[in-house]
């Protein structure tokens, strides 16, 4: 029995030391927030940076079906953050760079997914992992257990660089032009926590793709997106990007604008970090609906915006870590388990041709398949996420990536394995065929549990799926490729932009009521990176949605002419005759007549939008030196439960780094790149803060603060007494107020 | 025995066909009229493939019309510390369970269409930390367990069958002859029904 340890001594030799500490400090920065010593908004953006995310219900309310009730937490007043009920249970997000899982990992994820959540995993748009309804209070060790297998929840909301995303076939694609894993990979590591990216006024998206013309990994929707070119240069073949800034869906989408055609590989990280310097410089912080790097482009100009980069670029001090990945490419290259072997003959169940014809990619390594499990909308139980990493380990081993369609690909299947797979899938229920297809409907969370959500995107794409996957092998070759994205509202978090027929929740009053709708948007175009954005043609009743794919189908297979894609044929009829053929179907009969329409798919409750909050994904914008002197006062906390342990010297030490860090944190607001070394920092904060009068020591103090961080720099300390750490304590306590003081005094005169 | 994350699963005798949106609109009727503890929100997984088929969410407990293991019944699944003895915790939690139950075959939406049997329970100790699936954990919960169910089947006897699966967590599967209505059982431990 394990009963007097934690999860965090149980797994101590296989976290990382740095992983470990960060989840120590958020740890700590809840218990601060327990004891109200933490400021509401820096302490939500902290919980964001951890990926910790409120849901609906948050703010306290619950439509029951008649009214709006408030739900009354033990918490009683105390919140996680503006609106957000402390005790409520919340979402999880996980960061998967470029969706690349093992076994192992799958493994603890089924087992948080158990112990913490509710036993479903879900997939979402962006390669990410997201668990609901866990406790904050549980946060700590499923972050603990995470990192022993490697994964971070760092940055996984707020105002950061989100996951960064890849095609799921990089490496094994059959048109790419190179691997892009090991690009995605060190974008993501060299950025995660990067001091150049903690100063957005707005999250920061990235994606790599291996390909030009297929959806891939959707460059032309992101904040940076590199496409992988090469280039002969004196006869020798050299890699690089297309590399596309700027792009971006949300309220008002935006296609990405080229930054450099061929961008050398050599110069992708100092290049994404100059943009991240940028950014955060002249970002707009104040404006939430007008902060992504999308604006900031339009505002300056696309040729100022790159003179601003490459300005920043020529300055920026050298980092090795910008190519020492180079020289590994190949490190994390994968190995498959099986020979190659050929689908020779051999007996297959019923239903597998559909489902390799649906599910399997034959990849560019003769005798090798990847897999598409489907997952209905984005979710799998944890028995089924064992089960899968059981598979991986007998069949691939851990050759495993989630996809932006929110489904698994299993790669490095050998061809003569595939009806064994598909036989076990089948056990585990599934072998669903019709990846990819019009019946693989993607959708955001929506109302189930964004606070955001208008209209309910996962029923609405629940019930297309099942209409859709009943019609299966009979439905016409014209349609079967085309893509359903639903998002619960007009923030796109279900890509609905760039699908053949997408749809985003809005309401309308009807007679009094409120009745959920959505709105119609055709032909935009996933394959070639996200190559176009769809038309709004029209809102039109949440349940005549199905309707609506049905004639739009239809009209496209009886209309089209030899060989018009979907988007030239929506081009050629035109708005005006889609509105019409629509027409009919955005009435909504009397409540009296047909009370259905009244209420959401997937819910029996009369619709409303009551229970709505603020949301969260643009997160809260927290200044960095902010930040940071929150930070120091962790620090000074952790000195002092250090000194309450009787660990004089490691208090006095805690609470000297507070103190530098304070120092730092002013420093940096004039001086980025200010290095790390103590000597450095107070030589700089002497002269910079203190020289200038900026510390302000008023006359009663005459400088005492900025003397008690010169005078612990000196480091003339005989003994580590109770008495010297607890003085020292108080007066790091002091400094950091200082610190405050002085920040504000700044931040009012720069305003 | 430190853990207190205990579900208890009790399975449907009838009502095996009631559709995931009926249970949807019980469950949400329950939100506002649930004093004695905090019920948040209600989700619907009758997509996925043997999973919770519909989810109460609670503060303290979750409730769910449950179909991880094939089979369909109601999952108590107890998530804050209690106050108490092990002991205590698990009689709690039996009557917590027996209580859903109840007031499932007795909602005025199903209309008497839901029953259950209590000649099976499944039982799981949702911690992998205080709780691993280990012979040891058998031992330290089982005289304890075994009182509660003496309670629960009024004497009858039962077994108690361990599914040693390293992979999972801490997981027992009860079998009794016992044939007694929940009402009946709930009395068993002086609780309302």
């Amino acid at each position: 029995m394990s009963e007097s340890t934690t999860w965090k001594e149980v797994l101590a030799d296989r976290i990382p030391d740095e992983m470990g500490r960060e989840v120590d400090i958020f740890a700590t920065q809840i218990q601060l927030r327990k004891q109200d010593k933490i400021d509401d908004t820096v302490f939500a953006e902290t919980r964001l940076r951890r990926g910790v995310y409120g849901q609906r219900y948050d703010n306290g309310k619950r439509f029951d079906g008649s009214n709006t009730q408030l739900l009354e937490f033990p918490s009683g007043d105390l919140v996680k953050g503006p609106d957000t009920v402390w005790d409520a249970p919340g979402m999880q997000r996980i960061k998967i760079p470029f969706g690349g899982l093992t076994a192992d990992q799958l493994d603890v994820l089924a087992e948080l997914a158990e112990e913490y959540s509710d036993c479903i995993l879900h997939i979402t748009t962006r390669q990410d992992v997201q668990l609901h309804y866990v406790h904050i209070d549980d946060t700590p060790d499923l972050m603990y257990r995470l990192a022993s297998v490697g994964i971070t929840t760092r940055e996984a909301c707020g105002n950061t660089v989100r996951n960064v995303t890849a095609c799921p076939l990089s490496g094994v694609c059959r048109t790419e032009t190179f691997d892009v894993t090991p690009y995605a990979r060190a974008c993501s590591k060299f950025l995660l926590g990067h001091s150049d990216a903690q100063d957005f006024g707005r999250k920061f998206k990235i994606a790599f793709s291996g390909c030009e013309h297929e959806a891939c990994g959707l460059a032309n929707m992101h904040d940076i997106g590199a496409i992988a070119v090469t280039r002969s240069v004196n006869g020798t073949e050299k890699r690089g990007f297309r590399f596309y800034v700027g792009g971006g869906l949300g309220a008002v989408p935006h296609q990405a604008k080229l930054f450099e055609d061929f961008l050398p590989e050599e110069e992708l990280l100092p290049v994404s970090q100059a943009i991240s310097r940028v950014f955060a410089r002249l970002g707009e912080k104040r404006n939430r609906a007008r902060a992504r790097l999308k604006f900031l482009i339009a505002k300056l100009g696309l040729e100022e915006f790159k003179r601003l980069v490459t300005e920043e670029r020529k300055v920026m001090p050298d980092d090795p870590e910008w190519t020492a990945y180079l020289s590994d490419l190949h490190a994390y290259d994968e190995k498959p388990l099986k020979i190659a072997q050929p689908l020779n003959g051999a007996v297959v169940a019923g239903g597998f041709e559909e489902w390799t014809r649906t599910n399997v990619y034959r990849q560019r390594q003769d005798g090798y398949a990847a897999v598409t499990v489907t997952l209905p909308l984005g979710d799998l139980t944890s028995d089924q996420t064992r089960a899968l990493a059981r598979l991986s380990r007998r069949f691939v081993n851990d050759t495993i990536r989630a996809t932006v369609e929110q489904n698994i690909v299993l790669r490095w299947v050998s061809e003569a394995d595939l009806p064994e797979l598909y036989n076990a899938l089948a056990e585990i229920g599934l072998n669903e065929p019709g990846a990819g297809t019009i019946a693989d409907v993607t959708a955001c969370p929506g109302t189930d549990t964004c606070k955001l959500g208008i209209a309910s995107s996962r029923g609405l794409a629940a019930e297309l799926r099942t209409h859709l996957a009943e019609k299966g092998v009979e439905m016409d070759a014209a349609v079967e490729g085309l893509r359903i994205k639903i998002s619960g509202c007009f923030n796109s978090c279900g890509q609905h932009h760039v699908a053949d027929l997408g749809f985003y929740g809005i309401s309308r009053k009807v007679s009094g009521y409120t009745v959920p709708h959505f709105q119609v948007v055709l032909g935009g175009q996933w394959t070639g990176n996200a190559a176009s954005f769809g038309l709004a043609m029209g809102a039109v009743p949440s349940k005549r949605i199905p309707d609506v794919v049905a004639r739009i189908s239809q009209s496209y297979i009886e209309g089209r002419e030899e060989d018009e894609s979907f988007q030239d044929y929506i081009r050629r009829i035109g708005k005006v005759q889609v509105k019409r053929m629509l027409d009919d179907l955005t009435e909504v009969p009397p409540y009296e007549i047909d009370s259905s329409f009244y209420m959401d798919w997937g819910d029996s409750r009369v619709f409303t939008t009551g229970d709505m909050g603020k949301g969260e994904c643009a997160g809260e914008v927290v200044p960095l030196v902010q930040f940071e002197l929150s930070s120091c006062e962790r620090e000074a906390f952790e000195a002092q439960v250090q000194l309450d342990n009787g660990q004089y010297e490691n208090a006095y030490n805690q609470a000297y780094s507070a103190m530098v860090h304070a120092a730092k944190a002013l420093v940096k607001s004039q001086f980025l790149d200010v290095p790390e070394d103590p000597d450095t920092i107070v030589s700089e904060f002497r002269t910079r803060i203190v020289d200038t009068g900026l510390l302000h020591d008023n006359p009663v103090t005459r400088g005492k603060f900025a003397n008690y961080l010169f005078h612990a720099h000196r480091r003339d300390v005989d003994t580590y007494s109770e008495d010297l750490a607890h003085r020292f304590i108080e007066e790091t306590q002091l400094f950091i107020e200082a610190a405050y003081a002085c920040y504000g005094r700044m931040n009012v005169v720069s305003n | 025995m430190k853990a207190y994350r205990i579900q208890i699963k009790f399975y449907l005798e009838s009502g095996q066909d009631i559709a995931p949106d009926t249970w949807f609109r019980v469950f949400n009727t329950w939100i506002p009229v649930t004093t004695d503890e905090v019920l948040v929100d209600v989700a619907d997984y009758s997509h996925v493939h043997n999973g919770p088929v519909t989810l109460l969410v609670g503060h303290e407990a979750n409730y769910s019309i449950d179909r991880t293991d094939g089979k369909t019944g109601l999952l108590y699944d107890r998530k804050q510390p209690s106050n108490g003895s092990f002991p205590n915790r698990l009689k709690a939690a039996f009557v917590s369970a027996l209580k859903a139950c109840r007031r499932l075959e007795t909602d005025p939406i199903l209309a008497g269409s839901a029953s259950f049997r209590l000649d099976e329970v499944l039982f799981v100790l949702n911690d992998r930390l205080l709780a691993p699936n280990s012979v040891e954990t058998l031992e330290a919960v089982r005289p304890d367990l075994e009182q509660v169910l003496a309670k629960l089947y009024n004497g009858a006897g039962f077994d108690i069958e361990h599914d040693s699966d390293p992979g999972r967590r801490f997981t027992l599967r009860i079998r009794s002859g016992y044939r007694d209505s929940v009402a009946l059982s709930l009395r068993h431990f002086d609780a309302i029904s």
